[in-house]
């Protein structure tokens, strides 16, 4: 027994090993070092940015001692066509005429210093109050709102793990998406600050995390509502990070967390952007008239990169299931030839002798 | 939704059906069986959760789980009950204590958390006796415990904070660790038990042509 308790403690270590403990702002600069933005996490090789004017980027490297990674510009990243915003063809209904939305908040002790003096606050941040702004702004348009103001403490990375049930719990009620309500941990308020309409108003990072089925579906859905922002209240939306993560965005194919400022922002900044949010949100998911409607030819072609992402992602997971299948069966048999028996085995016992079938001699 | 966001929904679901009906399968339940629990669980999962004030507890992500682990461990010999147990309680601590020190955004882990416990309950199922059904029992009950553990602190601190056990259904942490820990042991166990088979042959093989080397080795 003991030998086998090395052997594992060896394995939790090697896996404990790749974690970094301090909360870090990475700068990530362009192959030439220019600053494209800051990351408040640890960004990972692989991870995806979409800036505010839609140029796309990569990250390529990670340097965690000097907090710095450098992405590599992949060129304007493709937006969905808004036109239907401008030109008012909206006629089809797309949700049977009832409009819905979850929110919730992860990080329950996340607050606003200027306003609380602190960042972190228990047993409920400031958070909430955004939260709880962006759901008046919701059912101002007519969106029903379902909002649970559950905390999840504390703020650890079993914080995730909690508000797990409480999105599963969400989603029962047919929603047609679901929002984590976060703020961010860059330093510089003015990362965030910005004026709309002639009011100051902080702008809003959207986060999709990659580590899931559903991520190019996540991705898709951030994009259209970047696309909707950008043409009704360009200020608003600061930029998209897709990063390492899951975020439990498994769970619903339009699931997106959301950065309403910074921590050293004024709360009352976040607070008023809600409202451009709710708009732009409400017209992405239903077109731009109370009542559920949306261009025809918008909702054909986001129809159509929704189900290439949803595709996609479809291909990964069987793939995945394919891939782990045959190592189980190489594990176990020890031979090419008797892993294949032991897979059609399996295969006919599951379909109830569909598939695999013995050929008759 | 879309057609593919439906299709997509749908395979993960039939996926997670599947592994799940092939884990149960492992553990001297019938095919049938299996197939039952798992459809109980994912149906459970979207009823009500059962509401005992600042404890909820859903009825497919944790009342079945245990009530599984609770029915493997009637029909386990008394020594492979003590060890689930205790790789159970062991899971526990060490899922409780890992969400403190890790840090606490998903993305500056090597793996999610959801899993994580997973492979703890796996690693401890099989150190506590190389038994699928140890590996399942420290998956559920150990991260249900880390829940109630949680619970108890932030409690003592005078936050209400409600306890929901089990509360995503069978997309919960508690079964995803189950049926991950039951895979985890399972793989560990061949890959060893395929080492020490090749180590076998390897000394016979010595032993047929070459005694004298079978000698200095032993």
């Amino acid at each position: 027994m003991s030998k086998r308790l090395w052997l594992c403690a060896a394995l939790l270590m090697c896996l404990l090993s790749g974690a970094q403990a301090e909360e870090n702002t990475f700068t990530i600069t362009d192959d030439a070092g220019a600053v494209i933005t800051y990351y408040v996490g640890l960004p990972e090789a692989g991870d995806e940015y979409i800036s505010r004017q839609n140029k796309h980027y990569v990250v390529q490297s990670v340097d965690e001692k000097t907090l710095t990674a450098v992405a590599q510009l992949q060129g304007d990243y493709p937006m969905p066509s808004v036109e239907w915003l401008r030109d008012g063809n909206l006629t089809q209904p797309v949700s049977g005429g009832g409009q819905a939305v979850a929110i919730y908040c992860t990080h329950s002790d996340e607050s606003y210093e200027p306003n609380d003096g602190t960042h972190s606050e228990t047993p409920r941040g400031s958070i909430y109050d955004v939260a709880e702004a962006l759901k008046e702004n919701f059912e101002k348009l007519g969106v029903t709102v379902y909002y649970d103001d559950e905390t999840h403490h504390p703020h650890d990375s079993g914080a995730y793990k909690r508000s797990r049930a409480t999105a599963e719990t969400l989603l029962k009620n047919n929603v047609d998406a679901i929002f984590d309500i976060h703020r961010d941990g860059i330093e510089d308020p003015g990362e965030y600050e910005t004026s709309i309409n002639g009011e100051e108003a902080s702008m809003v990072r959207l986060l999709v995390g990659r580590s899931n089925q559903n991520s190019a579906e996540n991705k898709a859905f951030a994009v259209e509502i970047k696309a909707v922002a950008d043409e009704l209240y360009p200020e608003l939306i600061r930029d998209i990070y897709i990063g390492k993560g899951s975020y439990n965005q498994d769970l619903s194919p339009n699931a997106v967390l959301l950065e309403f400022g910074t921590h050293t922002i004024d709360k009352q900044l976040p607070t008023r952007s809600t409202q451009y949010m709710a708009e732009a949100i409400q017209k992405t998911l239903y077109g731009g008239v109370s009542g559920a409607a949306q261009s025809v030819t918008h909702e054909k072609t986001n129809a159509q990169e929704r189900d290439k992402s949803a595709f996609s992602s479809i291909g990964w997971i069987l793939g995945a299931v394919v891939v782990g299948v045959i190592i189980f069966a190489l594990v176990a048999t020890g031979s090419g030839k008797a892993a294949m028996q032991k897979m059609k085995d399996d295969a006919r016992e599951m379909t109830g002798g569909l598939m695999g079938k013995k050929k008759k001699k | 939704m879309t057609l593919g966001s439906i299709l997509l929904s749908g395979t993960a679901i039939l996926v997670l059906l599947g592994v799940g009906q092939r884990v149960l399968d492992r553990m001297h339940l019938t095919d049938r069986a299996a197939l039952v629990i798992i459809a109980a669980m994912f149906v459970g999962g979207l009823l009500p959760d059962i509401d005992f004030g600042l404890v909820r507890i859903n009825v497919g992500g944790a009342v079945i789980p245990l009530g599984v682990c609770l029915y493997l461990l009637l029909r386990a010999e008394n020594d492979e009950r003590v060890r689930a147990v205790m790789g159970a309680v062991v899971t526990g601590g060490i899922v409780y204590l890992l969400g403190r020190i890790m840090p606490d955004e998903p993305e500056k882990i090597f793996i999610d958390p959801v899993y994580l416990c997973g492979i703890v309950g796996g690693l401890s199922g099989f150190v506590f006796g190389h038994s699928r059904r140890g590996a399942f029992i420290s998956g559920v009950a150990g991260v249900l415990l880390a829940d109630v553990i949680n619970a108890i602190v932030v409690w003592s601190s005078g936050i209400s904070q409600t306890l929901r056990l089990g509360g995503a259904g069978i997309f919960d942490t508690a079964v995803i660790s189950g049926l991950s820990a039951v895979l985890l042991c399972e793989l560990i166990g061949e890959v060893m038990e395929r080492a020490a088979r090749m180590r076998g042959v390897k000394a016979e093989s010595r032993r047929v042509h070459d005694p004298r080397k079978e000698e200095d080795h032993e």
